[in-house]
């Protein structure tokens, strides 16, 4: 369990590296291992030959015009922050900085991480988003370790409570934007990770609950 | 793209792990620090850092009776907080709750057994030893058993609840042979209980705030005090601010709840029964009913009546409360009425909630009737969002001797003959006055537990001139930790553990419908020489000759019944799991609503007969009735022996009946009430005293606060040091036409006495009326709450120097008549008539 719990929060932070800026060349050049490239493939990604064998420099300039097309603009583009596309109930959506980016920074706040001087984003960009997740899941990891349960399953409710709070909320939404909007499969095919992998952590985390209920139980009779 | 299989995340997992494990050339993260992990339940000792043992056990200062966590070092309770784990508190503690530890190291506690050396009430005392208070006591209980006389021992109890109710009162009081033992019910709630037992069966309302979309509230300050209050009032501030939930209060008092609604509705004392039932009639008039749920009401005598009959009768018995007729009596406008009762109708789910506020008046039977109603017709009962009934947790415990005898009693608990209708919670306020009229017979020895008879009731004066008296009761006893009023006029004082002290499991209703197991765990020793009553009474019954077999303590008593409900509820963990965690619930549960539409099939019907009238079916054998043919109505407790009720030409589980023999129907229309000569559908009838009020006369309404118990706090110096002072409010048109001015003296009188407070004039209550707390205007209790030490106290709490309060206020209940609701027993804490003036 352990191991699966690594693997969670190794996925979370390299999609927050995917969407926190331009693809860097050394993130490209992981991303165009060969090995790496199976396991894509294997989950349906077509990244097509271009993206495969084209010079390194080239494919770094195509994919900042369409990281700055799809996400900064200046024309018409898919704002990567939760505020815009989390519709509420209260109608308090569709904007930067609303209702949701308060609850957001609240969450992340709280929950003993703070947002780097440095770091000069939105507090409910996605990549924030999936950087928090990234050290839940990490956290988790470690109370495994030390085999405190409590720990893990404090972790693991917390971690069910954003992904039901937030990121279900509005990625499927953001996800289906970008794939229908998409120039390149590179983009595109991160989008539907995304979703799909976010669709799957929804139900899992309530298996992996269950469990260390389980556990708890266990434990003591 | 095909759904991706857990095999590709695990592959994409370990890919993404070897490549972030390169890390170099990456954008650094947004985020700093490590997520910590926030459970709760951990406490540090400030100065020297070392961890304190934090114990799960349960709270005890109202009975609420939240989960807790305790935390001790080196053998001290230096803290109470919740559990973080419980499903019904939900981490979350009152200010009462915190203050435990003073509960256990106040230094007038009662620490020894004492025994009276001057004339009772005198204040004399003498310290004995456990041995020989025991020994006296059983040399006193022997002779009465073996007299034949059993009944003429009397146990009368405040709070007492799940374990240590079954203990002492199903277990030791039963194998003693007394049924001579009161409650204190009807000077809390007994008579919503009882309306509720009439209308839908087995007592207690669970507010839904967590599904529903409009709260229509009747007097219940749920926000400070509740008998589930931190529960219930977290999730009405949730719904409110999370979901934008609208409330609406009718008080006479701007509480804190009607601060934290969207609408504050005064209105005048008693008249929330009129303004129900003319929005019922809003509701039917405009056919805003829910026709579906009329199906499970019982409206006419004919219990077979189709909806549309039933929907008839209701529509032309309500006529008659039209909301101009309401707005006369209640002072609230009918506009108002109709658009409230119009909006409840048409939001789904609403909630109807009401307390004593509305129920602890001369008609409050029938006020609790008309909420039913309310929630009925619009089929606001037992859904989500909606009025519900309670949900508790199942436990076995060990149950004593099987071969218990016959139990005797006094008729002493349940009112002066035929004054009351249905006293199914008794009539504790009338316990004292009997003793003294004598008819019933009267105690020889009378021994009240975690009470105070003297100042819990209505006419103090009455009590203690009763309970003093040693030709009325020959001999009394008190179990307590606190030299109160009452302890005062034992003869013999049993010092109690705290509640922080003992060992019980907890059983109070879970806000989730779905009910926790919860304990309560000794977090330290009893100080001093205290003792759990319960362990004391299994000691008294070895001594007796009539050993309980329950095991040699309660903490015993306690672990049997975890074995025993280990066997019965699934999933259930056992004793080690709850001493470490203190709470489980069963994962599984699915909340529990509608149980009413459940069907009864064929089979479950074996060993039941239709009782043709009611068209109820009961297992005669199971109500252990001698002659069934007499009719489910007519035969002593049948409805112990309630299997369904038919509608049409099926069985439903319905309401259940609980106490009292009603059908199976949700019973708008009670055959019952109309028996006893009182009106079978919910009818508004005026309190005779405001009827008679003279032009210069007031109406007496009492309130509670949130950092008080009702009347077992004012020893706790955190909660004293809050609220110690409790000054009449009084609006400032009565205040005027009086001359009292903000902070001046006044004299409150009524029929029975009078009594000098102080005046607050406040816009916050309506005209007419002045509001009294309870809690405080103690005469002993201890120096924080009284200024008086107790008998052997001790001075080493530096806090004792630093009391700066000089006013202890001035208790209401001296003036308060012992007055019962007479279809129920309720006491009637909010009709008293008085005059104010200057004093």
């Amino acid at each position: 369990m352990i191991e699966t719990t690594r693997q969670r929060s190794n996925i979370y932070r390299l999609l927050a590296l995917i969407y926190r800026t331009e693809i860097t060349k050394a993130l490209l050049k992981h991303i165009r291992d060969p090995k790496f490239l199976s396991i894509l493939s294997d989950m349906g990604a077509e990244l097509e030959d271009d993206f495969l064998k084209g010079p390194e420099d080239n494919l770094i300039e195509v994919l900042a015009v369409e990281y700055a097309r799809l996400f900064l603009g200046p024309d018409k583009h898919i704002s990567p922050h939760e505020s815009v596309h989390h519709e509420r109930g209260d109608g308090d959506w569709g904007t930067l900085w609303g209702k949701s980016t308060v609850e957001v920074k609240n969450f992340i706040e709280t929950s003993g991480l703070e947002y780097k001087s440095d770091y000069l984003g939105m507090p409910d960009h996605i990549s924030v988003e999936l950087e928090f997740m990234n050290q839940a899941a990490g956290r988790e990891a470690q109370a495994r370790e030390e085999n405190d349960n409590d720990g893990v399953l404090c972790c693991l409710k917390m971690e069910k409570k954003f992904i039901d709070e937030h990121l279900t909320k509005w990625l499927p939404v953001f996800c289906k934007k970008i794939i229908s909007e998409a120039k390149l499969p590179f983009y595109r095919e991160m989008a539907r990770i995304t979703n799909n992998f976010i669709e799957f952590e929804k139900d899992e985390i309530n298996r992996y609950i269950a469990e260390a209920e389980k556990e708890e139980t266990s434990q003591v009779s | 793209m095909a759904n991706l299989t857990r095999r590709n995340f695990i592959q994409l997992g370990i890919a993404s792990g070897a490549l972030l494990a390169a890390e170099e050339g990456f954008i650094s993260p947004a985020l700093a620090g490590r997520v910590k992990l926030k459970k709760g339940g951990k406490d540090f000792n400030f100065k020297t850092d070392a961890e304190r043992t934090a114990i799960p056990t349960a709270c005890w200062s109202c009975v609420t009776r939240c989960a807790a966590m305790g935390f001790v070092e080196d053998g001290r309770l230096v803290k109470m907080e919740s559990n973080p784990k419980s499903i019904r508190t939900l981490g979350k503690m009152c200010a009462k709750g915190q203050s435990g530890p003073n509960d256990v190291y106040f230094p007038d506690r009662l620490l020894y057994p004492m025994i009276r050396v001057g004339k009772r009430g005198e204040g004399k005392w003498k310290r004995i030893s456990w041995d020989n208070a025991l020994a006296e006591l059983t040399v006193r209980l022997k002779k009465l058993r073996d007299d034949g006389h059993p009944e003429k021992f009397m146990f009368h109890y405040g709070r007492m609840k799940a374990s240590s109710s079954k203990l002492i009162k199903s277990v030791f009081l039963a194998t003693y042979g007394t049924k001579t033992i009161s409650g204190h019910t009807s000077i809390c709630e007994g008579g919503k209980w009882t309306s509720q037992e009439l209308t839908w069966g087995k007592h207690y309302d669970n507010w839904d705030f967590d599904n529903t979309n409009f709260i229509l509230n009747f007097g219940s300050n749920v926000q400070e005090a509740h008998t589930n209050h931190i529960p219930t009032s977290q999730r009405l501030i949730r719904a409110k601010v999370e979901r934008g939930v609208k409330s609406v209060t009718f008080d006479v008092r701007y509480s804190n709840t009607a601060a934290k609604s969207d609408e504050w509705i005064p209105i005048k004392p008693g008249t929330d029964g009129a303004v129900a039932l003319a929005m019922c009639n809003v509701i039917m008039q405009n056919d805003l009913y829910d026709k579906s749920f009329f199906k499970f009401i019982r409206a006419t005598e004919n219990v077979n009546a189709s909806n549309d009959e039933k929907i008839a009768t209701l529509k032309a018995h309500l006529k008659q409360y039209t909301p101009q007729w309401a707005e006369k009596i209640s002072g609230v406008s009918a506009a108002k009425i109709e658009s409230i009762a119009k909006e409840f109708a048409k939001t789904k789910p609403a909630v109807v909630i009401n307390y004593r506020g509305s129920v602890a008046h001369y008609n409050g039977n029938d006020t609790e009737r008309a909420c039913q109603m309310l929630a009925a017709i619009t089929g606001n009962i037992d859904n989500p969002g909606g009025r519900c009934r309670g949900v508790g947790p199942k436990w076995k415990y060990p149950k004593g001797p099987k071969n218990k005898p016959k139990a005797k009693k006094l008729k002493l608990a349940h009112g002066f003959p035929g004054t009351i209708a249905y006293p199914n919670h008794g009539v504790c306020q009338q316990v004292l006055p009997m003793i003294k009229d004598g008819k019933a017979g009267r105690p020889e020895i009378y021994m009240w537990y975690c009470y105070n008879p003297v100042y819990a009731n209505g006419d103090n004066q009455g009590n203690i001139d009763v309970l003093k008296d040693e030709k009325m009761i020959p001999f009394t006893v008190t179990s307590n930790i606190v030299y109160d009023e009452s302890s005062k006029l034992a003869d013999m004082i049993l010092p109690d553990a705290t509640y922080l002290e003992r060992w019980d499991w907890e059983d109070m209703v879970d806000p989730n419908q779905i009910g926790e197991h919860y304990i309560r765990q000794a977090l330290i020793k009893p100080l001093g020489e205290a003792r759990d009553l319960g362990d004391v009474v299994i000691e008294l019954a070895e001594k007796m000759g009539m050993p309980l077999g329950v095991g040699a303590s309660k903490e015993e008593f306690v672990k049997k019944s975890h074995e025993m409900t280990a066997k019965a509820v699934k999933g259930f963990p056992g004793f080690d799991y709850m001493k470490k965690h203190g709470v489980w619930h069963d994962k599984n549960a699915k909340p529990k609503y509608y149980s009413h539409k459940k069907e009864i099939k064929a089979d479950k019907l074996k060993g039941a007969i239709l009782d043709e009238a009611t068209g109820v079916y009961w297992d005669p054998h199971k109500a252990h009735a001698k002659h069934p043919e007499e009719g489910y109505a007519k035969t002593k407790k049948a409805y112990k022996g309630y299997v369904g009720q038919k509608m049409g030409d099926k069985v439903y589980k319905g309401f259940p009946p609980d106490k009292v023999n009603k059908t199976g129907y949700l019973e708008l229309y009670s055959a019952l009430l109309k028996m006893k000569g009182h009106p079978a559908l919910p009818t508004y009838v005026p309190v005779p005293e405001h009827e008679k009020m003279k032009s210069d006369e007031l109406v007496l309404t009492t309130y509670k606060v949130a950092v008080h118990v009702h009347s077992r706090s004012t020893h706790r110096k955190w909660l004293a040091e809050v609220y110690h002072d409790n000054p009449g409010w009084i609006n400032p048109k009565t205040a005027g036409a009086r001359g009292i001015k903000d902070g001046d003296k006044i004299k409150v009188k009524s029929k029975i006495g009078e009594i000098v407070t102080k005046a607050h004039v406040t816009e916050k209550i309506v005209p007419g009326i002045i509001a009294i707390s309870h809690h405080v205007g103690r005469e002993e209790s201890g120096r924080y709450a009284s200024g008086k030490k107790s008998p052997f106290a001790h001075d080493n709490d530096p806090d004792l120097k630093r009391i700066f309060w000089k006013a202890h206020g001035v208790h209401p209940n001296w003036i308060i008549p012992n007055s019962p609701d007479p279809i129920n027993g309720q006491q009637c804490w909010m009709d008293t008539v008085v005059t104010v003036s200057k004093a």
